[in-house]
């Protein structure tokens, strides 16, 4: 364990962990609402990690869907992790073993795999620091949920405190960093305009996430043309 | 629905949530990938995160909202000018929080 690394994981989660405070906060509650008690809330953001699924679930629940139906919508939603994780495969590569990597892995999400792609530009991965990223931005995402479903009723709206705007703006901030060849401009502003055009087009995507699976290979792909020529 | 289904449903997102995150990591790290497959896979971080910002700028109640009542079309503004300026997240993240907040006391 390489304590500097662990340190930089953690600090890293910080911003993670702010936005995942008033949503995972509002999943607590809201998940309360749908009939959910404390434990399954809390066991449910331990088990799964995975705020647009588990908002999915709620929606699904209140519309008096079967689970069947949820685990169905999930796994949908989820299929963009395969995306995600095949691309970290190369940089894992020769610096995390296999199985150290694949547990870590658990706590992947849009805003970790954000912030660890950034990382892996400069410099190369270790476990000590996706453990620290990871498991800090999942317990944050666990207590911030304990703390929406048993003390929801108590709070009133969170909005005023602008942490809303947490998550964007760390996604805002980890773009400008990460662009930084034409080409990266390139296939981020076919992203954008693929994404939107795609939810327009089909609004069932915006729901499944399917937008941001078929702008991103489309765009990766642009960008690989773009290249060759 | 009772509360076996709901654990019935946690245990079952669960799985096809945990899934897709660890086979590629745990399948595919014995192989070595071709240069070009490499190269694609090395933009999909880039078209993620700009796929990411759209949406959660543009789209941050899920479905697409793209006017001047959208109070995150204009905290964007700010946040995008320090990003590129100051190249620092906590600077950006503070930016993008400040001007939230004061959008939602003071205009909307």
């Amino acid at each position: 364990m390489q304590k500097q690394e662990l340190r930089q994981g953690i600090n890293d989660s910080i911003p993670i962990v702010l936005g995942y405070l008033p949503l995972g906060f509002a999943f607590g509650v809201l998940a309360n609402e749908a009939g959910m008690s404390i434990i399954q809330a809390t066991m449910m953001s331990l088990l799964c990690f995975t705020g647009a699924g588990q908002y999915i679930a709620l929606g699904i629940m209140q519309a008096g869907g079967a689970a069947f139906t949820i685990i169905l919508a999930n796994a949908l939603v989820n299929l963009r992790y395969l995306l995600f994780s095949t691309s970290l495969v190369p940089y894992l590569k020769g610096h995390v073993p296999i199985a150290i990597g694949s547990l870590l892995s658990y706590g992947l999400t849009d805003e970790t795999y954000a912030v660890a792609m950034n990382r892996y530009q400069s410099h190369p991965p270790t476990p000590s620091y996706i453990a620290g990223l990871n498991l800090s931005s999942h317990i944050g995402w666990i207590i911030s949920t304990l703390l929406g479903a048993a003390l929801g009723t108590y709070i009133t709206n969170s909005d005023r405190l602008g942490l809303s705007f947490t998550l964007p703006a760390m996604y805002i901030c980890l773009l400008v960093f990460m662009t930084r060849s034409k080409s990266d401009i390139f296939v981020a502003l076919s992203s954008a305009f693929l994404c939107l055009l795609i939810g327009y087009l089909v609004p069932s995507t915006m729901g499944n996430l399917f937008n941001i699976i078929i702008a991103t290979i489309i765009a990766a792909s642009l960008g690989m043309l773009i290249n060759e020529q | 629905m009772n509360s076996n289904s709901i654990w019935i449903m946690i245990i079952g997102v669960s799985i096809v949530s945990i899934l897709p995150r660890i086979l590629p990591v745990a399948l595919l790290s014995r192989y070595e990938f071709p240069a070009p497959l490499k190269r694609w896979l090395s933009l999909v971080a880039p078209a993620v995160l700009s796929s990411l910002t759209t949406l959660s700028v543009l789209a941050p109640d899920g479905f697409i909202d793209i006017s001047i009542n959208n109070s995150f079309i204009w905290a964007f503004i700010p946040t995008l000018l320090v990003a590129v300026k100051t190249r620092s997240l906590l600077y950006s993240l503070l930016t993008g929080i400040v001007t939230m907040a004061l959008l939602y006391n003071f205009i909307c």
